[in-house]
């Protein structure tokens, strides 16, 4: 689905190069690497906000490089990390936010739009914050929203910068789950950023390991040999 | 809140702004009969001394005030969402102050930008826009709310200082024009003026409704926004030109008003807790109208006593108010 042939990742300066990456559908990808290293940088490359030095990201075939930017929000969505909350904004206006490619010039929402939203919340069990403000809500809960609204953008790739990083730990684990399953179900290509190897590691998701100036992409990886390319 | 509270809350609106209209007309120092309205509408005879107060004073004052009220408003929501701050408002961070110096510019030397009546909108509205734009581009180098306050603050003391200045060299005409200017009236537009500025105030309401869906998405942060498909130069710079194009359509005729821009949006979304502006949009217009006229009817009455500035006046309500915001922000 998604094609990185050296690319070269950074600001000014190469922080990472990825000589050639096939990421698929209907698959879940953590992204691993040490503080710093620029799995951020990874992440907004791929979503098209930030320009990669050299080389070509490919979506099905076509550059991204040259979609405008109603068919990046068609196609890529992005989930920051820090999603604050905004006073007296509802965590389903949050979400429906994500039909925004989709509506016409007043974001008028139809039914449709709204089934979408009570689909996604009730996959991420989300149903009961529908109705809160998002600064009210907890920092845990206003990460799952943020996911969703990328679910209900209902685009074929999906990137998380650490979704999971103000989670608990059970939290964490049904996020991932929740992924994998979502992935296999509506064949879409996720990838994630993310400290948690051993949940990664249960769920046997493919690694893209961010490590010596190269990103590289490891179907099987054991915790050792992760340990061991980092540092 | 319900869909249902909303739309009661803007019935009561509705009701209430042909109640402070009535009372602004009725607040003058000479009593008007009912039928020196019809008549000077209907059949303006330019010799009834009552007919001409309608038309030379009282309806240009009325409307001025609603349109002032609604557009300093408007221009306030508009960088609230756009610099995602609610501390933010066309007073504050100096876009009044920008159509002042280019005003005071134009008044003082002498040298008219454009002329005619289209002179001073013209003037107001580019300083206002430059103004905006230099905030702009220091607002995205900024990470605290705070901060843009205080450049803001810094950017205003600076064009009162070249104002100063320019005051010096003036001649005692122009002095006095600026002055007069400076402290803002709703009694500076002739009948005949209404016409123009009525046209671009309406124009620019299309305008907002126009924005109603790329201001919701900006509420979220410009990056996220971007991310949907939101193209982010373009509607920065849409809304910065209407900001202007408010703030400076107003500075223009009555003068600074200051704090209506801060407290009125503010004051709007805590009514009606929620981020949709297809319905911030019509609160701020009517919540502004309404609070300018109340505001303008207080000071008619006192007229016959002591003639207090409106920017005195919204000043002593608004300043307590904007303390009151910046204590619920930081708390």
């Amino acid at each position: 689905m998604i094609q990185l042939k050296k690319v070269s990742i950074g600001y000014r300066a190469e922080l990472l190069h990825a000589e050639k990456l096939e990421l698929e559908a209907g698959k879940v990808y953590a992204l691993v690497g040490r503080n710093g290293i620029g799995k951020s940088t990874v992440i907004q490359t791929i979503s098209g906000i930030q320009k990669q030095l050299a080389g070509e990201i490919t979506m099905n075939g076509q550059s991204i490089s040259g979609f405008n930017p109603k068919e990046i929000a068609a196609s890529i969505s992005l989930v920051d990390t820090r999603f604050e909350g905004v006073e007296y904004l509802k965590v389903k206006d949050y979400l429906a936010l994500g039909r925004a490619p989709y509506t016409d010039a007043f974001g008028r929402l139809d039914s449709n739009d709204w089934r979408i939203v009570e689909e996604v919340a009730s996959d991420l069990a989300i149903q009961h914050l529908l109705e809160k403000y998002t600064d009210q809500i907890s920092d845990g809960e206003r990460q799952l929203c943020s996911v969703g609204r990328a679910f209900v953008q209902e685009t074929p790739v999906i990137l998380l910068d650490e979704p999971t990083a103000f989670l608990d730990y059970i939290n964490r684990k049904k996020l991932l789950e929740l992924l994998v399953r979502l992935s296999r179900d509506k064949k879409k290509c996720i990838v994630l950023s993310t400290h948690d190897l051993d949940l990664c590691l249960d769920q046997k998701v493919p690694f893209l390991l961010a490590a010596h100036g190269t990103v590289s992409l490891h179907e099987a990886l054991s915790k050792e040999t992760i340990i061991e390319a980092m540092s | 809140m319900k869909d249902w509270t909303l739309k009661w809350m803007f019935i009561c609106l509705l009701c209430f702004l042909p109640l402070a209209m009535y009372l602004h007309l009725i607040s003058g120092q000479i009593e008007l009969s009912f039928s020196s309205y019809l008549d000077s509408i209907l059949h303006f005879d330019s010799k009834n001394t009552s007919q001409v107060l309608v038309r030379e004073f009282r309806v240009p004052r009325l409307l001025m005030a609603m349109m002032a009220g609604a557009g300093l408003s408007l221009s306030g929501m508009f960088m609230q969402t756009l610099f995602k701050n609610p501390l933010a408002g066309p007073y504050v961070l100096g876009i009044n102050s920008g159509a002042s110096l280019l005003i005071a510019l134009s008044l003082m030397t002498g040298v008219h930008f454009f002329q005619s009546n289209f002179g001073l909108i013209g003037t107001a509205l580019i300083g206002a826009f430059a103004a905006g734009l230099l905030m702009m581009l220091i607002a995205q180098r900024l990470k605290s709310q705070i901060t843009l306050l205080l450049v803001g603050l810094m950017f205003g003391s600076f064009t009162s200082a070249i104002v100063s200045i320019l005051e010096s060299f003036a001649g005692a005409e122009s002095l006095k024009s600026y002055t007069m200017w400076s402290m803002g009236s709703l009694q500076q537009v002739e009948f005949g003026q209404l016409g123009i500025i009525l046209v671009i105030f309406a124009l620019g309401i299309i305008a907002s409704f126009l924005l109603v869906k790329p201001l919701n998405m900006l509420v979220i942060g410009e990056k996220s926004a971007a991310l949907l498909g939101l193209p982010i130069k373009a509607t920065r710079m849409f809304v910065l030109l209407l900001t202007a194009l408010f703030a400076g359509l107003i500075t223009a005729f009555c003068g600074p008003i200051a704090f209506v821009g801060i407290a009125i949006p503010n004051l709007t979304r805590i009514l009606f807790q929620t981020t949709n502006h297809r319905y911030l949009i019509i609160g701020n217009v009517l919540i502004g109208a309404i609070f300018l006229l109340l505001t303008d009817a207080f000071i008619q009455v006192l007229e016959g006593q002591i003639s207090i500035p409106l920017n005195a006046l919204t000043s002593i309500i608004g300043a307590p108010f904007f303390v009151f915001l910046l204590i619920r922000k930081l708390r």
